[in-house]
């Protein structure tokens, strides 16, 4: 019985669980390059229309609220010793910071540089939740997303 | 897909290879911006910001900035410059915004870029 179970012991030992740091394994998808998801959520009476741009090493990101205007473009990246996330605000925006939170979180869950543009206008923490949500979401379903966060929370 | 039919965003993607690297672009025509992504790393690496000033003079003068990462390289600007002021001949409101990710900023291939770009224009 011993054996058995030392050879149970073993074989388990042997098995290797998936490498958690191969990220999205951007090795064996994206060598091809880029690629463009385009997609629109209604609800209630607002129209969220998303549009992700996967980099090798980057996602690219729009949020349009009820029209196809630019809006604010943020960039978030994590910072190295400490694996925290900093977002800036790069075009526009620097007054409200409408985006720059859901940018930060994605980078936690995508463990991507992330480049953010989102016209949601400001003081509106729920639209801005629903959409953060519907493209984390995405960004699963897409496979673009790390499988364990970058931070602990 | 008649969801890209109906998406209000129009974007084009396509690659070109010069001096034996791969570029990767993307050009997005949002409602007030157009989007120009030409990236050689897998990342957008600088992104300008180019648009035309509305002015008094006959001469248009344009107004070219570099909003995100390499502030020292004249020929990114002179790239956008160029694309701005093709695109403003064409839809005169819309400022570009312009991401280069390039192993290589020689002006072959940037001059490669812009002529693609124009090829595949959306404005």
């Amino acid at each position: 019985m011993e054996t058995e179970y030392d050879q149970v012991l073993h074989s388990v030992a042997q098995v290797k669980i998936a490498d958690q740091i191969n990220d999205s394994g951007d090795v064996n998808r994206d060598e091809d390059g880029v690629k463009v998801s385009c997609f629109t959520e209604v609800f209630d009476d607002v129209t969220l229309q998303f549009q992700i741009i996967r980099l090798t090493k980057q996602i690219y990101v729009w949020i349009g609220y009820n029209s196809a205007k630019f809006g604010n473009l943020y960039a978030a990246a994590s910072t190295r010793p400490s694996n925290t996330v900093s977002v800036t605000s790069v075009l526009g925006g620097t007054s409200d910071n409408t985006g720059s939170g859901i940018a930060r979180r994605l980078v936690m869950k995508a463990g991507l540089n992330i480049i953010l543009a989102c016209n949601i206008p400001k003081n509106n923490p729920l639209l801005e939740a629903k959409a953060e949500k519907m493209l984390i979401r995405k960004l699963i379903d897409l496979g673009y997303t790390m499988p364990t966060p970058l931070r602990a929370t | 897909m008649d969801d890209a039919a109906n998406f209000p965003v129009r974007h084009r993607k396509f690659s070109l290879e010069t001096k034996g690297n791969k570029t990767e672009i993307v050009i997005c025509s949002y409602e007030d911006h157009i989007l120009v992504i030409a990236t050689q790393i897998g990342a957008m690496g600088t992104i300008l910001h180019a648009r035309k000033e509305e002015g008094m003079s006959v001469e248009p003068t344009f107004s070219v900035s570099v909003i995100f990462g390499k502030r020292d390289e004249p020929m990114l600007i002179a790239t956008a410059r160029r694309l701005i002021d093709h695109i403003s001949s064409f839809v005169p409101s819309k400022p570009l915004v312009l991401s280069l990710g390039l192993k290589d900023h020689s002006s072959e291939t940037l001059k490669e870029i812009v002529a693609a770009v124009i090829d595949n224009r959306l404005w």
